[in-house]
């Protein structure tokens, strides 16, 4: 009942959407956040990390967040994986409001429906590779055997078969990120939310990491939502969304722009 | 490019409603959180057999001194109740305030007591034995056929056995050394001589103490003891002796449930009763005793263990904070974080309590073993005193069990309900 009276306290404070109205020109959007708010207590002060941010992506978008450290960007990409909640606001992910269902129904969701990529790639130490890729297969509930097997041909796909029976953390770093990017697919996401993969990467290994991510974008239509200090990462997008200081400050998808961005760098 | 591993997993969920999440939802199956577990124990190999080895000496330990103590209580009451069943109450002519002695009338009378079955007399007076030159003193005991039966008291024999209405005898091995008879075979058979002294109190035929001499009888059986006893029926001695009264008894109960009520009457009628039953409870109380201080050691020793498993559980959590945040983020159930905790503090206890189990109660076979073996060396006879009742085995099962859910509550319930983005953040 507390749950659902937040909810519409919500609805009624911040965000006019109702996850009805999902189409917009030609592609479906399947990313809402709408009016979205967090506040952080430190101490005795609130600080305000997002302030009324409202973002749409749309199916098979490419999107990067970019700005500054300490914009809000990440905060922004956990509420909308459904790690971190917001203060205020709504977020529909594939028409589905996350934050009015309960906990075990967004484990389940980003399960499901999300590839996670996060910044530094977390283990499972007493692990395999393989073993650690198949993870989301036995968080689901499948059988070892499936999702091994599985996962056998997510690193294929990845150019990592040879590394199959390593512990993950005899790997570099780009090998490491790249079976990240495995893991992320194992149960063939709808989408992928990636906080700043390639940061703690080389160049080369970073191209290599964007190359497969950009390819699972355009060959299989899955939506990328990525957050990026890069610039010249700009090239691999279709939408580049620019954060400053809590706020949506720059929110492109026209391919003219965005190739004028790149050329700029 | 041509990849595609997924088509068939696209195709089944394209239409799946999700609304039927939690159908689809199952979460970590048994066998894979089990998995996970094993690996995490194999993967801390050192402080998984450091916790493991402590868990395992501690119910070691207990097993070891307890099994000891049952198996010693186990040949206690063995060695009391060999000849002295469970079901025979023995009554005796009682204290100086109160004599009583067993007649026919006091005999009917007992049988009529609820839950009573057979009641047997027994008389005994001085009587000295003489066999050619050979003569002693020994107690000569008038008992019927019953009684011996009742008293488990087992003879070697030839053709003739001892009956109610013969004057035949059962004398002891060390009465037959005695008489310088050097075998069974040389014993059985043999015709000896008796005389006897009958005090009044047993006889309701004569007011004085009487004597009787050069009585004869034939030995039929020896019975292996080193008191100086001979045994004649019941009735030779009441038709010879005029001894109508006997001194003691044995009543058999055929319903337990009764017992205590027919040890009552007995006490009730003047009879003082005595009862393997009573000397069983002061060896179990003995007992109960002994083992609730080697509890409270073992107590100790497992505190001990507990404090070693909480300490490994705390810091495999800490260590694993981030393992917990990156499952968490893709999509563990709490619960599920929660089982995995809790089964690997099951699983250390439980491989911890099965070899202490087994440890300590090899160990104490092989201490048994060492000890009958040099004690056959100095010519001691010592038996198998190590012993582990089924509901010992039962209780163990049931506290390793205990142990694993108590100390791993904390850590489990620690780590379930952590959250993802500051588990991943932990330094």
């Amino acid at each position: 009942m507390q749950k659902k009276i937040k909810l519409q306290w919500k609805k009624l404070q911040g965000s006019s959407y109702n996850g009805s109205d999902i189409k917009e020109g030609e592609r479906e959007v399947v990313v809402v956040a709408e009016n979205v708010f967090k506040d952080f207590i430190l101490g005795a002060s609130i600080v305000s990390v997002l302030k009324d941010v409202s973002i749409k992506v749309k199916r098979g978008d490419f999107a990067l967040l970019m700005g500054p450290s300490g914009c809000g960007k990440s905060t922004l990409l956990h509420i909308i994986y459904g790690l971190e909640e917001p203060t205020n606001g709504t977020v529909f992910v594939d028409k589905e409001d996350i934050w009015g269902h309960s906990k075990n129904w967004r484990a389940f969701f980003r399960n499901q429906y999300i590839g996670f990529i996060p910044q530094q790639a977390f283990w499972i130490k007493s692990l395999s590779v393989v073993e650690n890729i198949a993870i989301p297969g036995f968080i689901n509930g499948r059988s070892y055997r499936k999702s091994v097997e599985r996962a056998h041909k997510t690193l294929e796909v990845v150019g990592m078969e040879k590394w199959a029976r390593y512990r993950p953390f005899d790997l570099s770093g780009g090998q490491q990120q790249k079976i990240a990017l495995a893991r992320a697919l194992l149960l063939n996401p709808k989408f992928i939310i990636a906080d700043e993969p390639t940061g703690n990467l080389d160049q080369k290994s970073g191209v290599q990491l964007m190359e497969l991510i950009k390819k699972f974008n355009q060959e299989y239509g899955i939506t990328v939502l990525m957050v990026t200090h890069n610039p010249e990462q700009v090239s691999y997008a279709t939408r580049v969304i620019k954060m400053v200081d809590g706020k949506i400050v720059l929110d492109v998808d026209d391919p003219n722009e965005i190739s004028k961005m790149t050329n700029e760098f | 490019m041509n990849f595609n591993p997924f088509s068939k997993f696209i195709q089944k969920n394209k239409n799946r409603p999700k609304e039927k999440w939690k159908e689809v939802h199952m979460g970590m199956g048994f066998l894979m959180i089990l998995y996970i577990s094993l690996k995490n124990l194999k993967a801390g190999k050192i402080r998984s057999v450091l916790t493991i080895g402590g868990v395992a000496l501690g119910i070691g330990v207990i097993t070891f001194l307890l099994s000891m103590g049952f198996g010693v209580q186990k040949l206690i009451v063995e060695e009391v109740t060999k000849n002295n069943p469970l079901d025979i109450i023995d009554v005796s002519n009682g204290n100086l305030d109160s004599v009583i002695y067993l007649n026919e009338e006091s005999i009917d009378k007992i049988k009529k007591i609820d839950g009573v079955g057979k009641v047997e007399k027994k008389v005994n007076v001085g009587g000295k034995i003489i066999l050619g030159e050979s003569q002693t003193d020994a107690v000569v005991f008038g008992v019927t056929e019953g009684f011996i039966e009742l008293a488990k008291i087992t003879y070697q024999s030839k053709e003739n056995k001892f009956s109610n209405g013969e004057n035949r005898a059962i004398i002891s091995s060390r009465l037959s050394d005695l008489l310088g008879l050097k075998s069974v075979d040389e014993t059985i058979g043999k015709k000896i001589t008796y005389n006897i002294a009958v005090n009044q109190d047993i006889s309701s035929k004569f007011s004085k103490d009487k004597k009787f001499e050069n009585s004869e009888t034939e030995i039929v059986g020896v019975v292996k003891s080193d008191a100086i006893v001979i045994y004649l029926p019941f009735e030779v001695v009441k038709n010879s002796f005029e001894v109508d009264l006997a001194q003691e008894g044995k009543v058999q109960i055929n319903n337990m449930e009764k017992y205590g009520f027919a040890k009552q009457s007995l006490e009730q009628m003047g009879f003082v009763t005595e009862s393997v039953n009573d000397l069983i409870k002061d060896i179990d109380s003995f007992f109960n005793t002994v083992r609730a201080i080697l509890a409270v050691f073992g107590i100790i020793i497992m505190s001990i263990s507990v404090m070693g498993m909480l300490n490994t559980l705390s810091i495999s959590l800490l260590q694993r904070t981030k393992e917990i945040g990156i499952l968490k983020a893709l999509g563990t159930k709490r619960l599920d974080i929660f089982k995995m905790f809790i089964l690997e503090a099951i699983l250390i206890s439980f491989i911890g309590g099965i070899i202490g189990f087994l440890g300590g109660y090899g160990i104490a076979l092989l201490v048994n073993k060492v000890l009958i073996f040099f004690g056959q060396k100095v010519g001691v006879e010592l038996y198998y005193f190590v012993y582990v009742p089924n509901y010992f085995s039962g209780l163990i099962a049931g506290f390793i069990f205990f142990l694993g859910v108590i100390t791993g509550i904390m850590p489990a319930t620690r780590a379930s309900g952590i959250h993802a983005l500051e588990a991943l953040r932990y330094e």
